[in-house]
C-alpha cells in the first residue's frame, strides 16, 4: 500500500484542526485564521496532487482502487469498520475541492475584510472543508454520512452567517430542514443497506456493499411493491442526493441560500457541497446500475433507478433554467443556473454513467465558482447591490471582472470548442441522445441549453453593458444625466488583487479543463473507468458526434443571439422599466418570476398541512392527553386525600396510640425497678416458684 | 485418681498463668517503681504492662492447638474454649484502654489488677466441664466485678450499686449452689457429661425441675435476663463506666459460653420444647419465657430512660433476650450464631461505654441531654457512637446486623415447622422498638444543639484509638463475618 493511501486522512484532518485552533483563539486574530485555513487547504492540495498522481498511469488495468480500513465499534459480534478509499473518483474530487476551496478562501480574505466576524467565518469555512473532504475520501457510508452532516451543519451556519438579517436566518432554517427531508431517506437507506449486507464499506476486497457479491444478493431479493432491494435502497440513498443537490422537488432551499456571503455561495452552494449529492450517486453508482435481473423486459441496458435519476435530472435542468430567465437578483440567477446544471449532472449520471456526470461536475465547479466570485466582485464593487436592474455599464469600471465573467458565462452557456462547458454538456446531450428509454430528456436538455445561453446573455448584458443605473432611485426614471455626472466615490470600483487573481486562475481552468474530455481525447473517461483510449481527431468528425455538436452549437448561438437581441441591443434605461419579456408575455414572465409558485404550493400544502397537524397535535395534547393527565391527576389527588385521611386518622392515630402505649408500658415496667434490693430479691423468689409451677403444670399437660 | 502432674496443669493453664503473673507485676510495679508518679503515668505504665500480658496470653491461646481433659473435666482445653479466651482477653485489653483516661480513683494498680483477676476467673470459667469448677470460677470473677463496681469511692451511688449487685449476686449464687447440689444428688456426679447420663430416664422428677430453675436463676443473674436483671440498671449506672463496660462485655461472653455448655451438655434429654402449640416441659420453654420477657421489658423500659448508661443496661437486657434465642434453639448453627452475636455485641458495648465515659468526663453526666451537639464538639467521637449504636440497633453493614441475621435465621430453622417463629417475630418487632431509643441518643448528638457555650471535647488519645479500632472491627465483622465465624 502506498503511503498516500495510509495518510489520506490528513487531508480532511488538517482543515478540521485549523478550524479547532481558530475556534479557540481570541478575537481578533484575522491573520492567523486566514493563514491557518488557507494553509491547511494548500497542504491538503499538495497531498491531493500526490494522491492524484498515484492514480495516474493505470489505463487499461481496470480501475485503480486502494482502501484503508480500521475497526471502529462493535455491535454484538460484528465490528464496524471506518476507512477511506483512494480511486480516481476520490482523487479528482480531492484536487477540485482543495484547489477551488483554496482560491475561494483567498478571495474571501478580500471579500470579508470588513466583517467583524472574520474569524468565525474562517472557522466555519475550514470546518466545511474538513467535512467535504471527509465525504470525498469516505469508504464507508457511515463515515460518509457523518461528514455529510458536518457539511450540512456548516452550510446552515454559513447561510445564516449574517443571522441578524431575518431573511438569512430563515434561509438557513429552510436549507437545513429541506435537506433533512432528503437525509432521512439517506439514513433509512443506510440502515437498510446495513441490515441487508452487514457492512457499510463501499469497497472491502470483495465484501463491500458496492462489490458484486453483495450487489447480486441485494438485486435478487424482492421487497415492497415487487422492487429489488437494491432499487429501493438506491432510491432511499438518492433521496439524500436530491436534498443536498437541490434537485426538483427539494430545490427550494438553494436559491434562498444565496443569503449567505458570496464566497459561501461560490464554494458551498455552487462548486462543492451541492455537488456532493451528485458525487454520492457516482459513489453508489454500482448499486444504482445493478440490474434487478429483469432481463428481456422493457429495460434495455439501464435500470429503474437510473431512469429515475435521469428524469429527476432532466426535469430539474429545464426547471431551473427557465426560472433563471426571469430573475433579477444576480446571485439568484446563478443559483437557479446551479440547480439547472446539477440537473444536467444527474441526467449525465443517469444516461451516460459516472464519467459523463462527473466531468460536468468538475468543469461546472470551476466556471460556476468563477461566476459566483465574479458576481461577488460585482456586488462588492457596487456597494452590496445585488439587483441587476440597478447595475449596467460595469464593463468600464471593472474590466478584469468583466473579462473573467465573460469567460465564465461562455463556459456555462457552452460556447463551442474553446470553453469547458461545451464539452461536458455536449457529452451529456450526446449520451441522452443515445438513451434507449426515451428521447424526452434529450429534448428537455436541449431546451435547457437554449435557456442557459439566453439567461446568461441577459445577465451579462444587464450588468456589464449599457449605462450604470446604480445612482437612480427605484421608480425615478431618466436620471441618466446624473449617473454620469462624476466619478464619485459612489461609482462602482474594481476589486483588489486578492479577489481578482483567484478569478483569473479560475477563468484559465474554465477554458482549459474542457480539453481533457473531448470526444477526440477522452482522457477523463479513461481515467475514471480505467479503460484504454487514444488521441483520435477523427472521432470528432463521426456523423453522430459531429451532427450533435453542430446542433448543440446552433442552440447555444440561438440563445446568445436572442439574449443579445432582446437585452444587449437596446440597453435598459431605467431601474423601473419593465423587463422585455414581461412586456411581451406578462403571464409566463409572472409564472417564471415566481418560480412556478413552488414555494407558494409548499406553503399552501405541506406547510399548511404541517401547521394544521401541529394545531391538531396541540389540541390533542392540550385537551385529550392533557385531559387524561388531568383526570389521572384528579384521581391521584383524590386518592391521596383519601390516603391522607386514612393515614392521619387511622394509621397514624393507631401507630401513635401504639407508640404511646409502648412508652407508657416502658414507664410502667420501669416502676418495677424500685431501687430497693429487698424487692429485687423477692422477685427472684417469686420467679423461682412461678417457673417451677409452670414446669410442673406443663409436665402434667 | 491418677497422680497429679502439676507441670501439666501449668502447661495447660499457661494463658491464665501469664495473666496471673501480669497481675503481680502490675501490682508490684505500681507500688514500687511508680510510687509518687502522676495518676496518668501510673495508668499508662500499668495499662501497658497489663495489655502486654493479655496479648501474650492471647497469642499463646490462639496459636496452640491443644485438646486436653484434666481431672475428669475439671480443666478442659480445646480450640473453641481457647478462642473464647482470646475474645475475653481482647475485651479486657479494650476495657483497659478506655480505663486509662478515667480519673475516679488513685488506686491504679489495684484497679487494673482486679480487672485482670476478673479476666482470670472468666478464663477458668470457659475451660471447665465440671459444676464445682464452674461455681468457683464464677464466684471468683463475680467478686472481682463487685469490687470494680464499688471502686468509685467518691460516689455513693457506686457503693450502693455494688451492694445491690453483691446481695443479688449472693442470692443467685445460693440458688445456683442449691441447684448444683440437687443435680449432684440426682446424678451422682459433678461432671456435665456424667450428669447427662445420670438424669437420663429420670423423667421429670420435681427435684430435677427445681435444679433446672435454680441453675437458670444463677446464670440468668449473670447475663441479666428478666426477671433476674434487677441489679443491672443500678449497677451499670452506679459503677465506674469502665467497670460497667467490663461487666457488660467480657463477663457476658464467658457467661453465655458456659451457660450454653451446661445446658447443651448437662441437660441432654431435658430440653422440652418451646415451639408454638407444642409446649413440653424442659429447659427450653423456661428460656423461651425468660428471653421473651427480656426482649419486651428491656426494650420497652429503655425507651423511658434519660441516663445513657441505664439505657445501655436495658439494651443489654434486651440483647440477652436475643442471645438466649440462640441457646434455646439448641443446634450447632444457633450456638455459633449466638457466640458471634455475643462477641460482636461485647465489642460494640465497650465502644458505647467508652464514648459515654468520655462524654461523662467532659460534661459531668451521662444523661441524653449531655450528648446534645456532640457531633460539633467531637466529630470523630460521635461518628464512633453512631457506628456503635447503629450496630446495636442492627443496621447493615455493621456487625450487629449480620449477628442478628445469623441468630434469627438459625432460630427459625431450628424448631420443627418453624415452631420458634413466634419468638423470632417478637425479637424482630422489639428490635424495631429499639431503634427508637438508640436514635434518641443519636438525635441528641447530631441534631440538637449543645446548650450554651460548648467547647470542643478533647478525646484522650488512647481511648480514641481504642474506639476507632472497635468501630473498625464492628464494620469489618459486619462486612466480612467469615473472619470471626471460622473460629466458632
Amino acid at each position: 500500500m502506498i503511503w498516500i493511501v495510509k495518510n489520506l486522512w490528513l487531508i480532511p484532518a488538517l482543515p478540521l484542526f485549523a478550524a479547532g485552533i481558530i475556534a479557540v483563539n481570541k478575537q481578533p486574530a484575522r491573520k492567523l485564521a486566514a493563514t491557518l485555513a488557507i494553509g491547511s487547504l494548500a497542504v491538503g492540495f499538495l497531498l491531493s496532487l500526490c494522491a492524484f498522481s498515484a492514480t495516474l498511469g493505470h489505463h487499461g488495468e481496470g480501475v485503480f482502487r486502494e482502501v484503508f480500513s480500521f475497526p471502529w465499534i462493535q455491535f454484538g459480534g460484528q465490528w464496524m469498520d471506518l476507512g477511506w478509499v483512494l480511486d480516481p473518483l476520490t482523487a479528482i474530487m480531492l484536487v477540485m475541492v482543495t484547489f477551488v476551496g483554496m482560491l475561494i478562501f483567498i478571495f474571501s480574505v478580500g471579500y470579508m475584510a470588513h466583517d467583524e466576524n472574520f474569524m468565525r467565518f474562517f472557522c466555519f469555512l475550514a470546518l466545511f472543508a474538513a467535512g467535504m473532504l471527509g465525504v470525498v475520501i469516505a469508504n464507508n457510508l457511515f463515515l460518509f454520512f457523518v461528514s455529510w452532516e458536518i457539511v450540512g451543519l456548516t452550510s446552515y451556519l454559513l447561510i445564516g452567517f449574517w443571522y441578524h438579517k431575518p431573511s438569512a436566518a430563515a434561509a438557513a432554517k429552510k436549507a437545513f430542514i429541506t435537506t433533512r427531508i432528503g437525509d432521512l431517506g439517506l439514513l433509512l437507506g443506510m440502515v437498510w443497506l446495513y441490515a441487508q449486507t452487514g457492512t457499510l464499506n463501499f469497497y472491502d476486497g470483495g465484501h463491500g456493499c458496492m462489490e458484486s457479491t453483495q450487489l447480486v444478493k441485494m438485486a435478487t431479493q424482492v421487497t415492497i411493491g415487487g422492487f429489488a432491494v437494491s432499487t429501493v435502497v438506491g432510491f432511499l440513498i438518492f433521496l439524500g442526493a436530491v436534498g443536498k443537490s437541490g434537485q426538483f422537488p427539494l430545490h427550494v432551499w438553494l436559491p434562498d441560500a444565496m443569503e449567505g456571503p458570496t464566497p459561501v455561495s461560490a464554494l458551498i452552494h455552487a462548486a462543492t457541497m451541492v455537488a456532493a449529492g451528485v458525487f454520492l450517486v457516482a459513489r453508489v453508482y454500482p448499486l444504482m446500475a445493478q440490474s434487478p435481473l429483469l432481463h428481456g423486459t422493457m429495460w434495455l441496458d439501464t435500470t429503474p433507478m437510473l431512469i429515475i435519476v435521469t428524469w429527476v435530472g432532466a426535469i430539474t435542468a429545464i426547471f431551473g433554467a427557465s426560472i433563471a430567465v426571469a430573475q433579477n437578483d444576480i446571485k439568484r440567477i446563478l443559483a437557479y443556473s446551479t440547480v439547472s446544471q446539477l440537473g444536467y449532472m444527474m441526467m449525465g449520471l443517469g444516461v451516460g454513467g459516472v464519467a459523463v456526470g462527473m466531468f460536468h461536475l468538475i468543469t461546472h465547479a470551476f466556471f460556476k465558482a468563477l461566476l459566483f466570485l465574479g458576481s461577488g466582485s460585482v456586488i462588492h464593487g457596487c456597494h452590496e447591490e445585488q439587483d441587476v436592474r440597478k447595475m449596467g455599464g460595469l464593463k468600464k469600471y471593472m474590466p478584469v471582472t468583466f473579462a473573467v465573467y465573460a469567460v465564465g458565462m461562455l463556459a456555462l452557456a457552452g460556447f463551442p470548442l474553446f470553453f469547458s462547458g461545451f464539452w461536458s454538456k455536449d457529452e451529456i446531450l450526446h449520451s441522452a441522445h443515445n438513451w434507449p428509454v426515451s428521447h424526452i430528456p434529450f429534448l428537455l436538455g436541449c431546451t435547457g441549453a437554449l435557456f442557459t445561453a439566453f439567461y446568461m446573455t441577459r445577465q451579462v448584458a444587464l450588468v456589464f453593458f449599457g449605462n450604470y443605473r446604480g445612482h437612480q432611485q427605484a421608480g425615478t426614471p431618466s436620471a441618466h444625466a446624473h449617473s454620469h455626472a462624476s466619478e464619485s466615490s459612489h461609482d462602482p470600483h474594481e476589486s483588489p488583487a486578492v479577489m481578482t487573481v483567484p478569478l483569473v486562475i479560475l477563468a484559465g481552468f474554465a477554458i482549459l479543463l474542457g480539453f481533457v474530455g473531448t470526444p477526440a481525447w477522452p482522457w477523463f473517461d479513461g481515467y475514471l473507468t480505467g479503460e484504454e483510449f487514444k488521441f483520435d481527431l477523427s472521432k470528432l468528425t463521426e456523423p453522430g458526434t459531429l451532427g450533435l455538436m453542430i446542433a448543440s452549437a446552433a442552440i447555444v448561438f440561438t440563445g446568445l443571439g436572442l439574449g443579445w437581441f432582446l437585452y444587449g441591443k437596446r440597453p435598459r434605461k431605467t431601474v423601473a422599466e419593465k423587463d422585455v419579456l414581461e412586456a411581451a408575455q406578462p403571464f409566463f414572465y409572472k409564472v417564471l418570476e415566481n418560480k412556478y409558485f413552488i414555494d407558494e404550493i409548499y406553503e399552501g400544502t405541506v406547510i399548511r398541512f404541517n401547521a394544521f397537524a401541529a394545531w391538531l397535535c396541540d389540541f390533542a395534547d392540550r385537551w385529550i392527553f392533557g385531559g387524561a393527565v388531568m383526570l389521572v391527576k384528579y384521581i391521584t389527588v383524590g386518592l391521596a386525600w383519601l390516603y391522607r385521611l386514612t393515614d392521619e386518622y387511622f394509621v397514624n392515630l393507631g401507630f401513635d396510640t401504639g407508640c404511646e402505649a409502648l412508652r407508657e408500658s416502658g414507664g410502667g415496667l420501669s416502676k418495677l425497678q424500685t431501687g430497693r434490693v429487698q424487692t429485687y430479691l423477692r422477685v427472684i423468689g417469686v420467679a423461682l416458684v412461678a417457673l417451677i409451677i409452670f414446669l410442673i403444670w406443663g409436665r402434667k399437660a | 485418681m491418677n497422680t497429679v502432674n502439676y507441670l501439666e496443669i501449668l502447661r495447660l493453664a499457661a494463658p491464665e498463668t501469664i495473666v496471673t503473673v501480669t497481675v503481680l507485676i502490675v501490682l508490684g510495679a505500681d507500688v514500687t517503681v511508680m510510687r509518687g508518679k502522676s495518676i496518668a503515668a501510673r495508668f499508662n505504665v500499668g495499662a501497658l504492662l497489663s495489655i502486654l500480658g493479655c496479648i501474650f496470653a492471647a497469642l499463646l491461646a490462639f496459636t496452640r492447638h491443644t485438646e486436653a481433659n484434666l481431672f475428669n473435666g475439671l480443666m478442659v482445653v480445646d480450640p473453641s474454649s481457647d478462642f473464647v479466651k482470646v475474645a475475653i482477653l481482647a475485651l479486657t485489653v479494650f476495657t483497659i484502654l478506655i480505663s486509662t483516661s478515667a480519673r475516679f480513683t488513685d488506686h491504679v494498680g489495684e484497679y487494673l489488677s482486679l480487672i485482670l483477676l476478673g479476666t482470670i476467673g472468666l478464663m477458668f470459667l470457659v475451660s471447665t466441664e465440671d459444676l464445682l469448677m464452674v461455681f468457683i470460677a464464677l464466684e471468683f470473677a463475680s467478686l472481682a466485678l463487685y469490687i470494680l463496681t464499688a471502686f468509685n469511692k467518691h460516689n455513693e451511688k457506686s457503693a450502693e450499686a455494688a451492694l445491690k449487685y453483691f446481695l443479688f449476686g449472693g442470692m443467685s449464687a445460693a440458688f445456683l449452689l442449691f441447684g448444683f447440689s440437687l443435680l449432684y444428688g440426682i446424678s451422682g456426679s459433678t461432671n456435665l457429661r456424667e450428669i447427662a447420663v445420670g438424669i437420663a430416664g429420670k423423667g421429670f422428677d420435681p427435684l430435677l425441675l427445681v435444679a433446672l430453675v435454680t441453675t437458670i436463676i444463677g446464670f440468668g443473674f449473670k447475663v441479666a435476663a428478666v426477671p433476674f436483671h434487677l441489679w443491672a440498671p443500678d449497677a451499670y449506672e452506679g459503677a465506674p463506666t469502665p467497670s460497667a463496660a467490663f461487666i457488660g462485655s467480657g463477663s457476658k461472653v464467658a457467661s453465655f459460653y458456659v451457660l450454653a455448655k451446661i445446658f447443651t451438655l448437662g441437660f441432654v434429654g431435658a430440653e422440652g420444647s418451646a415451639v408454638w402449640h407444642g409446649y413440653l416441659s424442659g429447659w427450653t420453654p423456661v428460656f423461651a419465657i425468660v428471653a421473651a420477657l427480656s426482649m419486651v421489658l428491656g426494650n420497652l423500659t429503655a425507651i423511658v430512660q434519660s441516663s445513657v448508661k441505664r439505657l445501655l443496661a436495658y439494651s443489654a437486657i434486651a440483647h440477652a433476650g436475643y442471645m438466649l434465642l440462640g441457646v434455646l434453639s439448641n443446634t450447632p448453627a444457633s450456638a455459633s450464631a449466638m457466640m458471634f452475636y455475643v462477641i460482636t455485641y461485647a465489642l460494640t458495648t465497650i465502644g458505647a461505654f467508652g464514648v459515654v465515659m468520655v462524654v461523662e468526663e467532659a460534661t459531668g453526666g451521662d444523661a441524653i441531654k449531655n450528648f446534645a451537639g456532640l457531633s460539633r464538639r467531637a466529630p470523630g467521637l460521635s461518628l464512633c457512637l453512631l457506628i456503635f449504636l447503629l450496630s446495636l440497633g442492627g443496621i447493615p453493614p455493621l456487625a450487629g446486623f449480620i449477628g442478628k441475621f445469623f441468630l434469627f435465621s438459625a432460630a427459625v430453622s431450628a424448631g420443627a415447622n418453624l415452631g420458634l417463629l413466634w419468638l423470632v417475630i417478637l425479637a424482630i418487632a422489639m428490635s424495631a422498638v429499639s431503634f427508637y431509643y438508640y436514635l434518641r441518643v443519636l438525635k441528641a448528638a447530631y441534631v440538637e444543639d449543645a446548650p450554651g457555650e460548648a467547647p470542643a471535647i478533647k478525646v484522650p488519645l488512647l481511648t480514641f484509638l481504642a474506639l476507632v479500632l472497635l468501630a473498625l472491627l464492628v464494620i469489618l465483622f459486619g462486612c466480612v463475618p467469615g473472619l470471626l465465624t471460622q473460629f466458632l
